[in-house]
């Protein structure tokens, strides 16, 4: 558990031992010093601690680790060893290309206005199906929408080996084309491999050296 | 029979609402579930809303003494 939760559990549980006080004993608050302190300890505590912990929960959800805890994400998570540079979220997480501790989130964000936002109600509704519904199969698992090039963008642009690439500049539409989302970065030769689960059984893992 | 004072009845209403919202926070937060996001933010949330809503209206209606 990172050291900054543990503060905040320390603090949580804190301000309810301190609440507690205050319940057993609600007659500390007829004076003026006991009114002060059931202002801190009943509504400054709490919500304090209530924000803090909705933070590290946001932040927590933005792990690897934190997506990967899904069984239904295993090979999705296993599909990030691929020994394959043509595989693309193998190559950006085992590159660091993405934080390794964030690869899931990085790619799969929404890096337009409300994104964030939008990927945590996406997260709620996985949330339901995996524990009140029938989660699909791994292989089955779609995006809601196609892949948008933004989400590459986000990093990729400006870089001189996608502006300056060779692949990218043989054709001169072709970098327009994938500025504006008409020719998708996943299109079929170009950087097509995603996580290819359905061969994961036949594919050489790389080992992480410790 | 001792009377109850209503203003250290709703601080101690208050003052459960919010013990239960802030137990369920700590649990929540040791572990790393996507259930526990759900649970600290709905009823861990939802607890401590309630708590800290009877702590303003109690100290807003009960008349001065």
């Amino acid at each position: 558990m990172p050291s900054g939760t543990t503060l905040i559990v320390i603090l949580v549980l804190f301000s309810a031992a301190l609440i507690g006080v205050l319940v057993a004993r609600p007659g500390v608050t007829a004076t003026r010093g006991g009114k002060i302190l059931a202002f801190l300890v009943l509504f400054f505590l709490p919500i304090l601690c209530g924000a803090m912990g909705i933070s590290s929960e946001m932040e927590r959800s933005k792990t690897t680790a934190f997506c990967l805890s899904c069984h239904t994400m295993e090979a999705y998570g296993k599909s990030l060893y691929v020994d394959d540079p043509s595989h693309i979220p193998a190559a950006h997480f085992q590159n660091h290309r993405v934080p390794a501790e964030e690869a899931c989130y990085t790619c799969h964000t929404d890096y337009a206005m409300f994104g964030t936002l939008k990927v945590k109600l996406d997260g709620l509704r996985h949330v339901y199906i995996y524990y009140l519904g029938t989660p699909p199969a791994p292989e089955n698992i779609k995006l809601y929408e196609p892949y948008n090039n933004r989400e590459c963008l986000h990093c990729h642009l400006g870089a001189r080996s996608f502006e300056e690439g060779a692949t990218h500049t043989a054709d001169p539409a072709t970098l327009p084309a994938i500025k504006s989302n008409q020719l998708s970065c996943l299109s079929s030769g170009c950087h097509d491999v995603v996580h290819d689960i359905s061969h994961l059984k036949d594919a050489k893992f790389w080992k992480e050296k410790n | 029979m001792p009377t109850i004072n209503p203003m250290a009845w709703r601080l101690q209403i208050s003052g459960t609402f919010l013990v239960i919202g802030l137990l369920i926070e700590a649990i929540c937060l040791l572990s790393a579930k996507p259930i526990a996001f759900v649970l600290l933010v709905a009823i861990g949330g939802l607890f401590l809303f309630a708590g800290v809503t009877v702590y303003l209206f109690s100290i807003v209606s009960t008349p001065r003494s």
